[in-house]
């Protein structure tokens, strides 16, 4: 047996060369216990600390230690990312083209793919192929895979489909290998080229069974192959362990035929490596070997193997150390791959056992919920309901009777398809006419699946998508319809990723030592590197390649399926009739579609039938969860690539774009680049982070669920408000009628929010049900941002209270002394006595110990109090295990698996108030100490309820019933996000919401009393905040410049030539206007890019068989919203931020060894850990922002744009006056430097701005009599007032200005100076994150 | 139709009342861009600009034949900017017009109508919008309307109240007289009294709206509602209002974006409208009317077979009872023609049997499909 146990898995693997140095803990198991010294001494803490510290900084050589790796490494310039601009859709050129695959390209290749999946269409196929091959050279996305790809199909059909044309199809594989071989496309042979070419030679050679001549190409022979792949430095074992050969005979035919040749070459090494594999392969698999510490008694010897990877991490020899054995198994080809992939990635690999679930789990969904649907169908039967499925108004029946009659369906239609694109692909020959694009056909892609699969993917995504987009009962058309295509995508994918066994790399299992803390040195960071290529190497090599899809095709298939299930699915009804009391009963379609006009747009929707969807909210819904919807039962796969990582077989990407190709390809590029691999490895540490079910909150939250009443913001199961009386007068007063139907329609919406919510915690109850007792994990990914989230959508730790009150860590922790207090000041806090000082806050739980203790033992039939806390659930969960501890002799010796959180106060501010050194607001945010916390939110609602008292004076309506009512909760929202740039709608909107909570105020007051409101409390914010204020102009000016922007190499073009002139050309716009396509990038201090993904909307309208859709295609990009660019890049940039804070505690904590988890910038971890997170925490700030990060992006933009050029027109006006321009500096004269400043800006700039705000600006005008709109429409005396001189139109500053160009580095205003305050000072500060 | 060419051929101090002398006069409109500067919400008021033009107006509102002779009515005028057309209808006799009171709630334009009081005693100024409904609350609670004579709902019998406004060139002007039809058949607002005559002037994006036909292509809701509930008419030829900048302020824009057929600028109508004194929507039936005309309209290009079902789940099954054998042949509905080829008649039958349907959805009121912005 392989002793790769874990005492000696380093000796087993060691490396040589640029070898990986001892495993990294977070792909393998560690070592020897470095610095075990330092372990001990940072355990140990004792009262005597300030409130938060685990111990005082003197002896705390631990934090020092790994600040400083981190300072360096947040102190380095960081590499970025730089990637052209894209080009308008107008133009191309190779290098845009280079970096986006337009559609087209991307619908042949993925109808490539389709056709050669199963052998379809593999003329076809090849057509296409040779199609792309020619017209897109070098594109990345004929990488060498699908080369590879075309291989295998074209060996395939001389093997077994087309024995008479067995010549033709050989001569084309050698001649396609012969051109990779020669560069000719710039794709290189891998192991598996090599693997399929050998296997061509075995199989056909003069001496086989079947010899075959060729006369075109030249073969090569097993001699001239392994000359090859020496030459390309890839082990020959790896050759004949690839996933090309399916039979062990053949593998082991090849391990003799290369054997042979090696000897004939004189390679002894070659041959060593040959045998070892061979012997590899006759091992038994230990059953043990998982098992730690245990070494079976009788082993097996297995040679100890030595890698050698390449610089880019691919294996290019593998070396025995000591005697090969002769083993007495037979040769067996997946024994062979599991040792291969255990010595290649220096890991062991996943067991069966713990593997199982999760691997039934995504593998087998769809079998599962046809088993379970059909389970039900046959109990009902049996109990003498004869398959009433229709009838019997039950979901599961209800599935089990549509799938039944769709499968029928799919399979009819396809047939009908089939027929229908063969006859247009004969009328389109015979016409002979040649068409610039191919029509996509879609029976390739059907068939990709079988009729169930389909039948069953299209009613799961369809019964998930209820309420989706915030439809009532409903969703939007184009949705439904792509996310059926890509579920139909996604599943072909898991398909072909399930189909070789592939060994998971797993992150270890072992907690890392303190002291280990290499990743943030530049040998760790460059070993995690090395390890993650080497993993993502070994798992593409040993998947099939899989073709991207395209908005066109999933839209296409998912109208196809959802059209099918909307003509076949229907459901029985019944009603009394009102009249005659008799009833009816009618067979109804499940779905139906309709229109809804939102803000001025038409928009389909499919909308559930009203007995379906009340059932949504009541019947067992897990049916119609995909496992990519539920948490994991083991470890998540570590990310090994931007799209490689979290589920083991559905695939997952590392962020979710917004629509933006150009957000993927850089996000590719950085990841290819080996800039990502901190974030990999925070988002590896968040997966890990193992969870269990809080069995006794469920228990109670179970009880509530089934009782059917409103509890604790779960909602009743029949909405228990009564509908609004009808007024009397209402017949004649339309004034009365007005006011009925607002409140009508208040309460028809809070019946549907209480509906949805129903369905909502529905899901919640499923889930936990489903995994009580599991040890579950929360796959995560970053959104564009890089803030982190769990993927799984319904139950995770940063849902709502009730989820979050479902979840404990799944290990547990004794409380020791600091644990104690820390999980009573958490109780404090969750009851929402949070403002108080420490020491208060425990003297409130000790003043309350009865309730808590009453609410532990009696939560429903006690005194309740733990349902008036602010987060009731959670806070039931706290006294559940405050209340154990302390039935204990020893309440410290509880262990305990509660997560208890330390939140940042008003975060976003907190970052400002660092970036600005701002020392007034650094002390409303906490960053100075104190002996209480301030608390900023109190502090602007008490100055809106003063400013509301003066108003009361003057009998303003609004403050009669306003007063008294400005609690700091109406405020909270509306503080928070201005740091976020919220406008005067959005406040407005929010604080809506808020007066609408309350229930206090009449309904139809709320949107006018909001909006008074909302001025009151921006006026409030207006001066307290100033340092912030600063940095966000500076923040937003940048952002408007580069917006403008255009690069340098466009410039010429966009000026002298002429643009294809197209006859319909309506616009006359400047074609500078065209050229605006740079969007604001940035790096984060971890080297994620970050790009801002706004630019016009532009949607192709798509016909399908139900309703036209309107779909946008990622991959051409439109110009730039310079406008949202500009308003979106303050509150991103501080996100981006806030999301490497995380990060790095993140990291941070895992190398210390304490358990993490994060909701944005509340971070969690064990009661007894606290002490030791919050100087993490604050560690981290500190050397966050002692990396002068505002200065580090002033630099990358001045290199990111350094060869950009702003247009002079497009900085006219108001804004050239705000960035304070010197002529001198920009080298343009002093006339035109006048002239910016003083000309208006043109009407097309002004109606620039979205749509949406567009809206909202008309809403505004109603209740605003808009002073502005007034001055601006003074008509021309007023430009002539101004200057008296220099009157000039619009058109002729134009015409003055146009071919004008500024740099833009030039142009970036000089950066706010930096205030007093020292970020260092945080350290002493308790109340900072709490 | 009133002809004003003939109108003015008749002597002009023929029908003037006595006080018209002592009413004093609108600026001139070259001071009117001065004295009403346009704001956003000024903007949306094309106004009567031409002192002929309002008077030929007032005559072609008041001195309505088919509202038989004119006795004393009591005017209500909404929106009536600095009162041209106020002025016009206070050269009127008593005998037409007994009372006038003008709903106006810009400042700027009071301060043109508030003199009207003084000079006319028949003029009541209330500073208050016609677009609320709290104004018409309030008229009632000042006693104003008591001198108003309640007329039943028979041919031929009309109250002496007659309503006059320019309409708003906004989306709320549009939403006023959408109500203002809806109101008929329940006989709320101003028809608890009776089937009283609206002259109402709008531009001609309204109008086409408003009187567009079965089969046109601008058919809509106001259309089919209005078509159903009242008697409307142009009172003067549309081409004696125009071009609009002779006879209407502010003029309309020029350059960009004037397109838009919403904004001012658009040729006018001057239209009465008189309540029918049988009604086709019976009373309490709006809301059913309002939600399948809404329904259906979004799709007024399909045939009403293939639009049905977009009512409600199942409302396919309504085709058996609009066009089945068993139906009789004059209550039929031929489910072939597109939404916005149904007549009057058609609808009457859809709504039938639309009622009739068991499985009619509860909740007609068409709220916001969308719950929140938020996903």
């Amino acid at each position: 047996m392989i002793p790769l146990t874990r005492r000696n898995a380093a000796r087993a693997v060691s490396y040589s060369r640029q070898s990986l140095p001892r495993p990294a803990r977070l792909y393998s198991t560690p070592t020897k216990k470095l610095l075990a010294q330092e372990s001990v001494s940072s355990s140990g803490t004792s009262q005597e600390f300030p409130p938060y510290m685990a111990q005082p900084s003197a002896s705390g050589s631990r934090p020092l230690a790994v600040a400083e790796d981190m300072h360096d490494f947040l102190h380095r310039r960081s590499p970025y990312t730089i990637l052209p601009t894209p080009l308008p859709d107008d133009v191309a050129t190779p290098t845009t083209d280079y970096f986006f695959a337009d559609s087209p390209t991307q619908d042949a290749v993925a109808i490539m793919d389709a056709c050669l999946h199963g052998l379809q269409d593999v003329p076809r196929a090849k057509e296409m192929f040779e199609r792309v091959r020619v017209a897109r050279q070098g594109d990345p996305i004929l990488d060498s895979r699908v080369y590879n790809l075309m291989l295998e199909a074209y060996l395939e059909m001389a093997t077994n489909r087309e024995e008479i044309n067995r010549a033709n199809w050989l001569e084309d594989a050698w001649s396609l290998y012969y051109d990779m071989e020669h560069g000719t496309d710039s794709v290189d042979p891998t192991a598996n080229t090599y693997a399929i070419m050998l296997q061509a030679w075995l199989r056909f050679n003069p001496e086989s069974k079947n010899p075959v001549i060729i006369g075109g190409a030249q073969v090569l022979d097993p001699v001239a192959l392994l000359r090859n792949i020496i030459g390309r430095q890839i082990a020959p074992s790896l050759v004949v362990a690839d996933r090309a050969f399916t039979t062990d005979e053949e593998a082991n035919a090849a391990i003799k035929a290369l054997s042979r040749a090696a000897v004939e070459m004189g390679l002894s090494r070659v041959v060593t490596e040959l045998g070892m594999a061979e012997s590899l392969g006759r091992q038994a698999v230990d059953p043990l070997e998982d098992v730690p510490e245990v070494v079976p008694v009788v082993k097996a010897k297995t040679p100890e193997v030595e890698v050698i990877h390449q610089e880019d991490g691919t294996v290019s020899e593998l070396r025995p150390q000591g005697p090969v054995p002769d083993g007495e198994v037979p040769f067996n080809l997946e024994t062979l791959r599991r040792h291969l992939s255990q010595v290649v990635l220096a890991r062991r690999v996943l067991s069966e056992e713990v593997a199982l679930r999760q691997k039934l789990l995504e593998q087998s969904v769809y079998n599962v919920a046809v088993e379970r649907m059909k389970h039900q169908a046959d109990m009902l039967e049996k109990v003498g309901l004869p398959s009433k499925g229709l009838q019997s108004n039950n979901l599961r029946a209800w599935m089990w009777e549509w799938h039944q009659k769709l499968v029928n369906r799919i399979q009819a239609e396809l047939e009908n398809l089939v027929v229908e694109e063969r006859v247009i692909a004969k009328m389109r020959q015979s016409s002979n006419r040649h068409r610039k694009t191919e029509d996509v056909a879609l029976s390739p892609f059907l068939k990709l699946l079988s009729a169930e699969k389909l039948s069953l993917i299209t009613i799961m995504e369809i019964m998930h998508l209820h309420n989706a987009g915030g439809v009532n009962d409903g969703m939007k058309t184009a949705r439904a319809l792509l996310s059926v295509g890509r579920a139909v995508e996604a599943e072909y994918k898991a398909e072909m990723c399930k189909k070789n066994k592939i060994s998971m790399p797993v992150p270890t299992t072992a907690p890392a030592r303190p002291g280990d803390k290499s990743i943030f040195t530049s040998t760790g960071y460059r070993d995690l590197y090395a390890r993650r290529v080497a993993a993502r190497k070994y798992m593409e090599d040993s998947e099939e390649w899989t073709s991207e899809w395209t908005q066109l095709v999933r839209v296409k298939v998912g109208s196809f399926l959802v059209d099918c299930l909307m003509d076949v699915a229907t459901v029985q009804r019944s009603t009394q009739d009102p009249r005659t009391g008799e009833k009816i009963t009618e067979e109804q379609p499940a779905f139906f579609h309709q229109y809804e006009y939102l803000r001025g747009h038409k928009l389909g929707v499919i909308k559930f039938n009203p007995a379906v969807a009340e059932r949504m909210s009541r019947d067992s819904v897990v049916e119609t969860l995909h496992p990519r919807h539920l948490p994991m039962l083991v470890k998540p796969k570590p990310w090994l690539s931007y799209n490689n990582g979290g589920y083991l077989f559905n695939r997952s990407w590392a962020m979710r774009f917004k629509e933006s190709r150009e957000q993927e390809v850089y996000l590719r590029h950085a990841s290819d680049a080996g800039r990502l691999e901190l974030v990999f490895a925070g988002l590896d540490v968040l997966g890990s982070t193992p969870w269990q079910i809080n069995r006794r909150v469920f228990d109670v939250v179970l009880q509530v669920w089934n009782s059917g009443e409103r509890f604790n913001k779960i909602p009743p199961a029949v909405p228990d408000e009564p509908e609004p009386e009808r007024p009397p007068n209402m017949e004649f007063d339309n004034k009365a009628k007005t006011i009925y139907i607002e409140r009508q329609k208040a309460w028809q919406q809070a019946k549907a929010a209480n509906h949805s919510d129903r369905c909502s915690v529905n899901y919640k109850v499923e889930i936990a049900r489903a995994f009580l007792g599991d040890t579950i994990y929360f796959p995560h990914n970053v959104d564009f941002r890089g803030r982190a989230y769990p993927i799984p959508p319904h139950l995770s730790h940063i849902g709502d209270d009730l989820s979050r009150g479902l979840l404990l860590f799944g290990e547990k922790k004794p409380l020791g002394v600091r644990g104690l207090r820390w999980l009573k000041i958490h109780l404090a806090n969750l009851y929402g006595y949070d403002k108080a000082s420490f020491d208060e806050r425990v003297q409130f739980v000790h003043d309350h110990l009865e309730e808590i203790k009453d609410s532990a033992e009696h939560p429903l039939d006690g005194k309740r109090w733990w349902t008036k806390a602010d987060d009731p659930w959670q806070c039931l969960a706290t006294c559940m295990e405050l209340k154990d501890a302390l039935s204990l002799a020893d309440p410290e010796s509880y262990e305990c698996s509660l997560p208890v959180h330390q939140d940042g106060t008003c975060n976003g501010l907190q970052h400002y108030a660092a970036l600005g050194g701002d020392a007034v607001g650094a002390a409303q945010v906490n960053l100075a100490a104190a002996d209480r916390p301030s608390d900023v939110y109190t502090y602007v609602a008490n100055m809106v309820e003063k400013s509301i008292q003066d108003d009361l004076e003057s009998g303003n309506k609004y403050a009669q019933v306003l007063a008294g009512k400005i609690s700091r909760k109406v405020v909270k929202q509306t503080v928070m996000t201005t740091v976020y740039g919220v406008t005067f709608i959005g406040a407005r909107d929010q604080i809506e919401r808020q007066l609408k909570d309350r229930g206090d105020i009449p309904p139809e007051m709320c949107w006018l009393g909001a909006s008074y409101l909302a001025k009151k409390v921006l006026a409030s914010i207006g001066d307290l905040f100033q340092g912030a204020k600063d940095i966000q102009n500076w923040l937003n000016l940048c952002a408007r410049l580069i917006a403008k922007a255009i690069p340098e190499e466009r410039l010429v073009h966009s000026f002298t030539e002429t643009a294809p002139a197209r006859k319909n050309a309506k616009s006359k716009q400047p074609r500078w206007k065209k050229e605006q396509m740079t969007s604001v990038v940035w790096t984060t201090p971890l080297g994620l890019p970050i790009v801002q993904p706004y630019r016009a909307v532009k949607r192709k309208q798509v016909m399908t068989s139900m309703q036209t859709v309107f779909i946008s295609d990622p991959n051409s990009p439109s110009i730039v919203n310079s406008q949202k660019q500009a308003s979106a890049f303050p509150p991103n940039f501080i996100h981006s931020l806030d999301a490497t804070h995380m990060m790095l505690t993140a990291l941070e904590c895992r190398a210390q060894g304490i358990t993490f988890a994060s909701v944005h910038d509340s971070y969690w971890t064990h009661p007894s850990d606290i002490d030791q997170m919050s100087a993490i925490i604050r560690d981290t700030f500190i050397a966050l922002h002692s990396s002068n990060v505002l200065k580090s992006l002033f630099e990358e933009f001045k290199e990111r744009y350094a060869d950009y050029k702003v247009p002079l027109v497009a900085i006219r006006g108001q804004f050239a006056k705000s960035l304070g321009l010197s002529p001198e500096k920009l080298g343009m004269s002093t006339q035109d430097a006048q002239l910016l400043i003083n000309s208006e800006v043109e009407e097309g700039e002004q109606s620039e701005q979205s749509e949406e705000e567009a809206a909202a600006a008309d809403e505004e005008e109603d209740i605003e009599f808009g002073a502005e709109a007034e001055e601006e429409e003074k008509p021309k005396p007023k430009k002539r007032k101004t200057k008296g001189k220099v009157t000039l139109k619009a058109a002729d500053v134009e015409k003055r200005l146009a071919g004008k160009f500024v740099n833009l580095v030039d142009l970036f205003p000089e950066l706010p100076e930096k205030g007093k305050f020292d970020v260092n000072l945080i350290k002493e500060s308790q109340y900072f994150f709490s | 139709m009133f002809s004003p060419t003939r109108c003015l051929r008749r002597p002009l101090s023929l029908g003037l009342s006595p006080s018209a002398a002592r009413i004093p006069p609108v600026p001139d409109v070259e001071e009117w861009r001065k004295l009403f500067p346009w704001a956003l919400r000024r903007r949306d008021r094309a106004l009567i600009s031409r002192p002929e033009t309002a008077r030929t107006l007032a005559r072609a509102f008041l001195q309505n034949k088919s509202l038989g002779s004119g006795h004393d009515r009591i005017v209500i005028e909404a929106f009536p900017g600095p009162g041209m057309l106020s002025r016009a209808m206070l050269e009127l006799p008593s005998s037409t017009l007994r009372k006038l009171i003008i709903l106006e709630e810009d400042e700027a334009f009071l301060k043109q109508l508030k003199p009207l009081e003084e000079a006319d005693p028949r003029v009541t100024v209330v500073p208050m919008s016609g677009h609320d409904w709290d104004t018409y609350a309030h008229l009632e609670e000042q006693g104003l309307m008591k001198d108003v004579v309640y007329a039943p709902w028979e041919e031929n019998a009309f109250p002496n109240l007659h309503f006059v406004a320019h309409l708003t060139h906004n989306v709320k002007g549009e939403q006023l007289l959408a109500q203002l039809f809806r109101s008929i058949p329940e006989r709320s607002w101003l028809f608890r009294y009776g089937r009283v005559p609206m002259s109402i002037l709008m531009s001609h994006h309204v109008w086409s709206r408003l009187s567009a036909p079965a089969g046109s292509k601008v058919r809509c809701k106001l259309g089919v509602i209005g078509e159903a509930t009242a008697d409307t008419k142009e009172v003067v030829d549309p081409e004696y209002l125009s071009p609009y900048d002779d006879h209407f302020y502010p003029p309309s824009p020029t350059g960009r974006g004037s397109s838009s057929s919403r904004k001012v600028g658009q040729p006018m109508h001057a239209i009465t409208s008189i309540p029918y004194a049988e009604q086709v929507i019976q009373s309490g039936m709006i809301d059913e009317w309002d939600y399948c005309l809404r329904r259906l309209f979004v799709l007024k290009s399909t045939k009403l077979a293939d639009a049905l079902n977009s009512l409600a789940p199942g409302a396919k099954t309504l085709i058996d009872s609009l066009a089945h054998s068993n139906v009789p042949r004059e209550q039929r509905v031929n489910v072939n023609k597109k939404v916005r080829e149904l007549n009057i008649a058609d609808w009457a039958l859809i709504l039938r049997a639309f009622n009739k349907w068991p499985f009619k959805p509860q909740d007609l009121m068409i709220t916001d499909a969308f719950a929140s912005e938020f996903d």
